[in-house]
């Protein structure tokens, strides 16, 4: 398994921190991209952050009412190790499909 | 011959400890990671780097482990700047060693054009040979994996129109272990051009082929039946199919489908996009005398031009049709959702050949 | 996956001008066959900031509501018109009327769950809920009310001060106005001239909760430590002398400003709407 950490992203506006008020993920637990992962408040409002990518949560940093700094680490991915990484996905192998048929008379000249 | 070089060269002549019939099932991903295992073993003068290189392994896991195994002075992360780490690369190069980068994706390559172009590809030539750039750089390259903008290009034509570099692409884990070992040790800039959508599925990698041993006194790359050539993929009657990187893949399940309405394709791994393979290309389409040229790139000066130059060149006169290219469209490389349309696909890839067995001449 | 996104700006404008509203419906993915659910967001927010980044559509979604969101006048990617009515409560009830009406919701029927429309708002949007469903009994459903207060506090603002600190930075001495403008103040994306025509607008005409209060079944939701929804429990009271089922939920340890994300309130709005 390989790990993928996922700092506290800047959150708009010259935001550069923030607050934890909840986690809605686990240690262990599965999320798919885009899942809320943990609800956060700044100076102007609270928000849940959605998940940057699939994975397996590893760690993650800050109990509820702790404050974390923009670019400090939030949560920690286990990813399998053949996963593509940051960008795409793993193409499947697939059995070739045609619509296209040959016909030719091979006059060997 | 520099000080510098002379000892670059004589860590080509190191002979490897493998075992006979040393034959594993690997990925292009884990040949890869190996090769360069290896090379660091063997050159203390190579240095690996890149962004994520290092603390990750590459997002591609290329380098994983290897900055743990072998240090953080000889493998490490470079800010995202690709300007920087080619510029890095050609200071190294000058210093005595021979600096393995990575650039992360193929689209990211263009920040660094001056260096790859003005510094990389002709310093050699600019300090009358005594200034020699031994840099392997290392791109993922071509698309297929459901990416964004910048992520799936195909960069051979500009790179091979460089003077001063050279310019392979694997198609297999065997040769991706053994032409990315060879590339580490050559004098010459050469731009190794992975096919990423090909890193994950296995294949044999014979680990007792002694291809780099017996090259290594060869500077040039051109001679058939080495891994310094092109390579036979399938031997065929009627036909030769001309690809390289991802799309030799797809050629030979299109040879299949082929063969199954009585058409016997041979295809023809180029390997070495520069220089590339002549005398491969006329001895197979000599044999063969119709030829499709297959390539991700777009159509318009893309590589498959000057292959089919060079078929012309010495088969004009048995030539039974002119030979075809399926690439790529003219447009900027979409979207992932939308790859698939691009990338010659296999029914394409079958027109292709059709129009040439149905020509005729007058 | 989350609904399909149909960026719309209204098209009927009500009294022959156009606030020029941002409106945005959200698909669900798969639809439960009920009523649309119309969001009104708080003072100085905005539909991405109260109900997009906070997971509400995406909760409503999942549940199978089809969402309404509108930005008020001045917020958001709504425009800021220049006449003060634009910004008037009661004209924001008409606007938002048309708005629903035009996004497909029905006068309520009985034994038909896809007629009339459920509200929830937040703040200065549980105010506006509260006057629309006190206002428009056919059509509202059940309503969810978000840190409600039975008095507004825009209403109290210190126009004078604000301005005065705005010319040539004299402090502002009241703290809930000085609260407020340092709210208006910290997203770029305001516009200061509009938020203080949409308070001298409130000001103009202030809640009053008793004048017309809602028939309709209501869920009150505030923080344990919200000290605006404080006086929550009256508004609760002069619903419940109209005989309507009224439900409060008090979330621990939440405050007016990270109560909207609680999951808690998620589930209470989804379940209390889900009927």
């Amino acid at each position: 398994m390989a790990e993928i950490s996922f700092p506290l992203p800047d959150l708009g506006e010259g935001l550069i921190e923030a607050t934890v008020l909840e986690w809605l993920v686990e240690p262990g637990q599965q999320v798919e991209r885009n899942q809320a992962i943990v609800e956060l408040e700044t100076t102007k409002s609270a928000l849940e952050l959605p998940s940057p990518q699939a994975g397996k949560v590893g760690r993650i940093h800050g109990a509820p009412g702790d404050t974390i700094n923009v670019g400090e680490p939030l949560i920690v991915f286990e990813v399998p190790d053949d996963t593509a990484g940051i960008v795409g996905t793993v193409p499947k192998d697939e059995a070739p499909k045609r619509r296209v048929r040959l016909s030719a008379v091979l006059d060997e000249d | 011959m520099s000080e510098t070089a002379t000892q670059t060269r004589s860590h080509n002549n190191y002979t490897e400890p493998a075992a006979a019939n040393d034959i594993q099932q690997l990925s292009m991903q884990q040949a890869l990671n190996r090769a360069l295992d290896e090379v660091l073993a063997q050159n203390p003068k190579t240095v690996i780097f890149g962004e994520d290189c290092g603390r990750l392994g590459g997002v591609f896991r290329i380098t994983d482990g290897l900055q743990a195994k072998h240090g953080e002075d000889r493998v490490f992360d470079t800010p995202l700047a690709e300007s920087g780490i080619l510029g890095m690369s050609v200071g190294l190069a000058m210093a005595g060693f021979h600096p393995i980068p990575e650039v992360q994706f193929d689209g990211f390559a263009y920040p660094a054009i001056n260096q790859i172009v003005c510094q990389i590809a002709r310093m050699n030539y600019r300090s009358r040979g005594t200034l020699p750039m031994p840099i392997t750089l290392r791109v993922p390259s071509f698309g297929g994996i459901r990416a964004p903008e910048h992520h799936g290009e195909s960069l051979e034509a500009l790179f091979a129109h460089v003077p001063g570099l050279k310019v392979v692409s694997p198609s297999t884990p065997h040769d991706a272990y053994h032409l990315l070992k060879y590339a580490a040790t050559r004098q010459d800039p050469v731009i190794f051009m992975e096919p990423k959508s090909r890193y994950w599925q296995k294949g044999p990698v014979d680990f007792t082929a002694a291809a780099p041993g017996a090259a290594a006194h060869d500077d040039e790359p051109t001679n058939h039946g080495s891994l310094t050539g092109a390579r036979v993929a399938r031997e065929g009657r009627h036909l030769t199919m001309v690809a390289w990187g991802a799309m030799v893949a797809r050629c030979l399940q299109v040879a299949e489908l082929a063969a199954e309405d009585g058409i016997d394709v041979e295809v023809l791994d180029l390997r070495w996009l520069k220089p590339i393979d002549a005398e491969a290309l006329a001895r197979s389409v000599g044999k063969t005398r119709r030829a499709v040229v297959v390539h991700e790139a777009p159509l318009t000066s893309g590589l498959g031009a000057e292959v089919a130059q060079l078929i012309t060149q010495s088969c004009f006169a048995t030539l039974k049709a002119p030979v075809e290219r399926v690439t790529g469209f003219d447009v900027p490389y979409p979207s992932g959702d939308l790859e698939d349309e691009y990338i010659p696909n296999i029914d394409r890839i079958l027109f292709g050949i059709q129009r040439v067995l149905e020509y005729r001449r007058g | 996956m989350t609904g399909r996104h149909t960026m719309e700006q209204h098209g009927h404008t009500v009294e022959g001008t156009d606030p020029g509203l941002f409106v945005e419906v959200h698909e669900p993915a798969t639809d439960a066959g009920l009523r649309p659910v119309l969001l009104i967001h708080g003072f100085s927010s905005s539909s991405k900031l109260n109900w997009v980044d906070s997971g509400w559509i995406t909760t409503l979604q999942d549940a199978g509501r089809r969402v309404i969101t509108v930005d008020l006048p001045g917020h958001g990617r709504s425009h800021s018109p220049e006449d003060l009515d634009s910004y008037t409560p009661s004209r924001i009830r008409a606007d938002l009327l048309q708005i629903v009406t035009d996004a497909g919701a029905r006068p309520l029927r009985d034994g038909d769950p896809s007629t009339g429309l459920d509200v929830i708002g937040y703040s200065l949007g549980s105010r506006l809920a509260w006057e629309f469903g006190a206002t428009q009994p056919d059509l509202v459903h059940r309503i969810v009310l978000g840190g409600p207060s039975s008095a507004d506090p825009l209403a109290a603002f210190d126009l004078a001060a604000a301005q005065r600190h705005l010319a040539d930075g004299t402090p502002v001495e009241d703290p809930s106005t000085a609260g407020l403008l340092k709210m208006a103040q910290m997203l770029p994306s305001n516009n200061l001239f509009a938020m203080l025509s949409l308070i001298e607008a409130i000001k103009g005409e202030p809640f009053d909760p008793a004048e017309a209060a809602p028939h309709m079944p209501l869920l009150l939701v505030a923080g344990e430590k919200d000290e605006r929804a404080a006086s929550m429990p009256d508004l609760a009271a002069i619903a419940g002398k109209r005989g309507g089922l009224v439900e409060t939920l008090v979330i621990p340890g939440r405050t007016h400003t990270n109560v909207i994300t609680s999951r808690a309130f998620k589930e209470a709005a989804v379940e209390f709407l889900g009927v």
